[in-house]
């Protein structure tokens, strides 16, 4: 059993480390003062001009694709790399990502024929194009197979409608990649559907944003009538559902490593603080609990990064199935950040609340984290139900008793 | 063109230094890094050898294989190969035996530009360089803040006093890196995996043909007595009350207390 961190992706971490402290971060303030003032608007708090500077550079740098196969043009480096670097990236509060947005990859890899490859997969995974998921509805999220949007098999054509919520990105994607119900008798099996579909679409439009806790900005998408040809089905008929599974254990991967990243700097900044900080003649550092909140933190951020370093590991291996980790990652990486974030403010105090660091940011940003890609509630089930279906704890290394 | 960059390892300048029992600097988990005046060199060094679209830059050390990290992180950069000068005899050497068993090293091969840190940040003296260029009998410019080519002579700009002073010397010559020389880039992800195949010559100080006698703490010129701390800053004073009266008391106080004018 070998622990150690190839040499490289300690390079590659210390780049990324030293890219986002003095690239990155000094947007901070500019980022925290448009979103406090954005209001019910969807104004970036990353202006395009600033984005694409920091795209350019991390394209010089070879930052682009780095899990995204040789074969597409990426870096074919796999999960833990991805993982290393998105840790140190979201160090960082400025909401950048290095294109492309993984998570569609590992769905049109699986899923899409020779065309589609070509018009979509390709210039997605080189990052020349941006794409979006919309399978959440105003009565559907965690239950996806409950979606009411439907395709209508009509005259050599398929005719869509529905309504889609909390989709990101909506207005700034090229294409997007709906989920629908084609066969509501077979439901789960055989009887979902996802479809390509090019921004611009007659009938596709996104009608509101809607603003939420933290930065995080999504919005609603009508299909009234959207008519397309059958070239723009994604995958086989009907079956929609078991790519969209595998889909979401990346995402939820890259989740962890974005509660890991953010843990570290908070950690750091509660020991800073607790250094620097006198109250009644002595530092913080010498009351039980701030020392106990800082051990606590450490001790989380620990367990969290060995999972998920872990898991990131078995990828890289060649297993598909990480839902069990994917899972167990995704509850305890967002719950430690909510801890750790907390913790934080308190350490802080009155500068913890404020808008003079990032802090409170990262809090409400902490919260977004548990509902996305699935609730707590819902993985938790997922553990449960694996461990109580086999009668058996679960074991990670596949060892049968 | 066939550039040498000479490197040395130092702390993380954010290293929090402390001394041990014995009252030397401690190194417990200290992160150690490139140098960042040699850091400068390095870039320039790339810089140099892209815009001519040939030649080859070779980063030079001297230390232990803990060393092999910041080379291969300058080979990361975009460097073509390492140079460790490895000895155990190299133990408590001071600036004078570093410059004459790189100097040794250096001459195993032609060298058309030397390039260097003008200091180091941890013992900050600034004199490997220039000893170097005196035992090589060439050319030196130190405190460089740009390097322009040209004919076989260089024209490098150093910082003076109140100024800048233009010197021009013929190749081969040694140069010592002033931040603003060259702003070094990051090591790119390409160049992070190639660091690995690069390769780094070891040598010993038999392959040197360097007698163990005159270097390390053998041929040390200079012994350190102690090292100390410096002392804690203390708290500062507020100068309160109105202004024109405030101005009066500060003026007081910086004759009769700190006594800085």
């Amino acid at each position: 059993m070998d622990f150690s961190l190839p040499e490289e992706y300690v390079e590659l971490k210390k780049m990324v480390r030293r890219f986002t402290e003095n690239e990155i971060m000094p947007l901070e303030n500019k980022v925290i003062e448009r979103e406090a003032s954005r209001g019910f608007k969807d104004d970036p708090v990353l202006l395009p001009e600033e984005e694409a500077v920091l795209k350019q550079k991390t394209k010089d740098l070879g930052l682009w694709g780095i899990e995204v196969p040789e074969e597409f043009g990426g870096q074919g480096l796999g999960a833990l790399a991805k993982i290393v670097v998105l840790e140190e990236l979201k160090r960082s509060i400025v909401p950048f990502t290095l294109p492309p947005d993984a998570p569609n990859l590992n769905f049109l890899q699986e899923c899409c024929n020779k065309e589609q490859y070509e018009k979509y997969l390709l210039p997605y995974a080189k990052g020349d194009i941006s794409s979006c998921l919309a399978m959440t509805e105003p009565n559907a999220g965690s239950d996806a197979a409950a979606i009411q949007t439907k395709a209508e098999f009509k005259n050599g054509k398929w005719v869509i409608n529905g309504t889609k919520m909390f989709i990101s990105f909506a207005p700034k994607v090229d294409f997007f990649i709906v989920t629908t119900v084609t066969d509501r008798e077979k439901g789960k099996k055989g009887g979902f559907t996802a479809f390509l579909l090019d921004k611009g679409t007659p009938g596709l439009r996104v009608a509101k944003n809607v603003n939420t806790i933290g930065e995080m900005l999504a919005y609603e998408i009508v299909l009234e009538d959207v008519t397309v040809g059958p070239e723009q089905v994604l995958g086989e008929v009907g079956n929609a559902f078991i790519p969209l599974q595998n889909r979401f254990g990346v995402r939820r991967l890259e989740i962890a490593a974005w509660c890991c990243g953010f843990s570290d700097r908070l950690i750091k900044m509660m020991i800073d603080q607790a250094n620097i900080r006198k109250t009644f003649g002595k530092p913080l550092a010498d009351r039980q609990s701030v020392q106990w909140w800082i051990a606590d933190s450490t001790m989380e951020l620990h367990a969290c990064r060995l999972m998920l370093y872990h898991a990131a590991w078995k990828v890289d291996q060649g297993i598909k199935d990480v839902r069990m980790e994917a899972a167990m990652l995704k509850v305890y990486a967002t719950e430690m950040l909510t801890k750790i974030a907390d913790r934080a403010i308190q350490v802080h105090g009155g500068y913890g609340l404020s808008k003079e660091m990032p802090i409170e940011f990262i809090y409400r940003l902490a919260r977004i984290t548990r509902i996305i890609e699935g609730p707590s509630e819902i993985h938790r089930w997922v553990i449960a139900r694996e461990g109580l279906k086999n009668e058996k704890p679960y074991n990670t290394f596949g060892i049968n008793f | 063109m066939k550039i040498a960059v000479l490197m040395k390892q130092t702390f993380d300048t954010e290293t929090k230094i402390s001394l041990d029992a014995k009252g030397q600097i401690d190194s417990t988990g200290v992160n150690y890094v490139v140098n960042p005046y040699c850091e400068f060199a390095v870039e320039e060094a790339l810089r140099i050898k892209e815009r001519l679209g040939a030649g080859e830059v070779v980063v030079l050390s001297i230390g232990s294989e803990q060393v092999e990290s910041a080379l291969r992180t300058c080979l990361a950069m975009g460097a073509d190969r390492g140079v460790l000068v490895n000895d155990p005899a190299l133990e408590g050497g001071d600036e004078y035996t570093t410059a004459q068993v790189l100097a040794k090293a250096l001459q195993k091969e032609d060298y058309d530009i030397i390039l260097a840190g003008f200091q180091a940040v941890d013992d900050g003296s600034g004199q490997v360089g220039p000893r170097i260029a005196e035992l090589l009998n060439i050319p030196q410019v130190t405190i460089v803040t740009k390097l322009e080519l040209a004919d076989g002579k260089a024209v490098a700009t150093r910082e003076i006093d109140d100024g800048v002073e233009l010197i021009e010397v013929p190749l081969p010559a040694l140069f010592t890196a002033q931040q603003g020389l060259a702003e070094p880039r990051y090591p790119s992800m390409k160049g992070i995996m190639q660091s690995k195949k690069k390769p780094i010559d070891r040598l010993t100080l038999a392959d040197l043909g360097v007698s163990a006698e005159g270097v390390g703490a053998n041929g040390a010129k200079v012994s350190i007595a102690a090292l100390s701390l410096p002392a804690p800053r203390q708290a500062g004073k507020i100068v309160g009350g109105e202004p024109a009266e405030a101005a009066v008391e500060l003026v007081k106080l910086l004759r009769t207390e700190a006594k800085i004018i």
